[in-house]
């Protein structure tokens, strides 16, 4: 039952982001509610899972995009684990904490996909103003939707 | 923990050489396995979201549309009538021409077909790179079929199809920074390469010194380029960069003729292109 609903959580995730940047843009600059949700993932759930939610929701933000599949995949994918790595550290639970995390990982993600696209392709895939707005955006984004998976994680146990 | 540790160790191995794979393979039958498989979690938005909200958002305007329509309606069938007649006069003059040109072998260009389709995702990470439209393998759409847009009352080319699901398809812009065309420069009809920049402005390559190209030049897909059909608008010159002086040609600035901002809806040109051109549409 717990994987329908993580299934359904998945999609539901999908399904929401494509909502706001159809919807709800500015300038064409929304939150990127893919990467906030691989962070809350990250940042609620055990390291194998944490990971799994990583991959998959960055296949996601890659079939959204047209430069290299796979891309973001990986990103994420390091980010849960750094995530993993950095909870026994610091505590994640509080925004303040998740809106600094964040800010630092958007840009690092950002760089590293940036890194990955200059080698493989040759490309530069992300726009300066994405660059320098979106962080903040998901920054923003993060503690909200920590607070709607945390729901789910309470209240349907799953995650 | 130190159980957790290793699981984490060997999940994060795992998923990122999995990554890696797709990365470094991109056009592997895994990749293409995965790209299929993960189509599928667009259906809730791409397919069904875009579907039904565009309905539910249309609701008050259709109903409007709906009165509007029926006084419409009664005026188009009396216009009808009249046209009719001028119809019948009309089929004479069109069978006399038909037989001047076949007597005369004059040639008769044969005009685009294809069908609109609405823009279902636009991604802000990738805004001048690619978006989605609602129409797929089911509807004849094929990989590498041109797609233009409307600006104002003009057609203008905004980029291909780069990949094709049954329900949906991909469209890779013209601004894309992995997205060319060749073009003619109107009017003297020299051809350079335009490639797109990743930003809301394409960049026109190796012109000839002499084609004196300027500000205001309008572009036009040449019939050199086999992906789009030659006499398409491509967009305007805004600004010419002097050559530098150890290069034999000049490069330019071109703004787009489809602005990807205001784009809602684009047409699918249906061409019957080369095999190798033509690229292969999923199968379901």
């Amino acid at each position: 039952m717990s994987f329908i609903l993580e299934i359904f959580l998945y999609l539901a995730t999908g399904g929401f982001y494509w909502w706001w940047t159809q919807n709800v843009t500015f300038f064409g600059l929304a939150p990127n509610f893919i990467f906030a949700a691989a962070l809350c993932a990250a940042i609620l759930s055990g390291p194998v899972k944490a990971i799994a939610w990583g991959f998959f929701l960055g296949l996601y933000a890659d079939m959204l995009g047209s430069s290299m599949f796979g891309g973001y995949a990986l990103a994420y994918t390091l980010m849960a684990y750094g995530v993993y790595v950095m909870k026994r550290h610091f505590d994640l639970d509080s925004p303040f904490s998740q809106l600094v995390a964040a800010l630092a990982l958007s840009w690092m993600c950002m760089l590293f996909y940036q890194g990955l696209s200059l080698s493989f392709s040759h490309l530069n895939p992300i726009g300066l103003k994405i660059f320098l707005a979106e962080p903040f955006l998901n920054a923003l984004a993060v503690p909200v939707v920590f607070q709607v998976f945390y729901g789910f994680k309470r209240r349907f146990g799953i995650l | 923990m130190s159980r957790e540790k290793d699981a984490a160790n060997y999940a994060v191995v795992f998923f990122a050489a999995l990554s890696v794979i797709l990365l470094i393979f991109p056009a592997s039958k895994m990749a293409h396995t995965a790209r299929i498989a993960v189509s599928y979690s667009f259906y809730p938005s791409l397919h069904y979201g875009a579907k039904y909200g565009h309905f539910v958002r249309n609701v008050p305007a259709n109903f409007l549309a709906l009165l509007e329509t029926d006084q419409e309606n009664r005026a188009l069938k009396d216009k009808v009538r009249s046209l009719e007649i001028q119809l019948q006069n009309q089929a004479a003059q069109v069978s006399e021409s038909d037989r001047l040109a076949r007597e005369m072998r004059l040639s008769r260009g044969l005009p685009w077909t294809g069908s609109w389709a609405r823009i279902i995702n636009k991604t802000p990470a990738d805004w001048y790179g690619s978006f989605f439209i609602d129409k797929g393998s089911e509807e004849g759409i094929k990989v590498n079929d041109t797609v233009l847009g409307m600006q104002g009352e003009r057609a203008g080319l905004a980029g291909r199809v780069l990949e094709v699901y049954p329900k949906f398809s991909k469209v890779l812009l013209l601004t894309n920074s992995a997205a060319s065309s060749v073009c003619a420069i109107e009017p003297s009809g020299f051809e350079a390469l335009v490639e797109g920049k990743g930003t809301w402005l394409l960049k026109v390559n190796y012109v000839p010194e002499e084609s004196a190209l300027a500000v205001g030049a309008e572009l036009a897909t040449s019939p050199g380029g086999l992906l789009f059909p030659p006499g398409i608008y491509v967009g305007k010159v805004t600004k010419v960069y002097p050559r530098e002086s150890f290069m034999n040609f000049m490069t330019a600035d071109v703004a787009p003729a489809v602005d990807v901002n205001t784009l809602k809806e684009v047409f699918v040109l249906k061409r019957s292109l080369p095999e190798d051109l033509a690229g292969r549409a999923e199968k379901k």
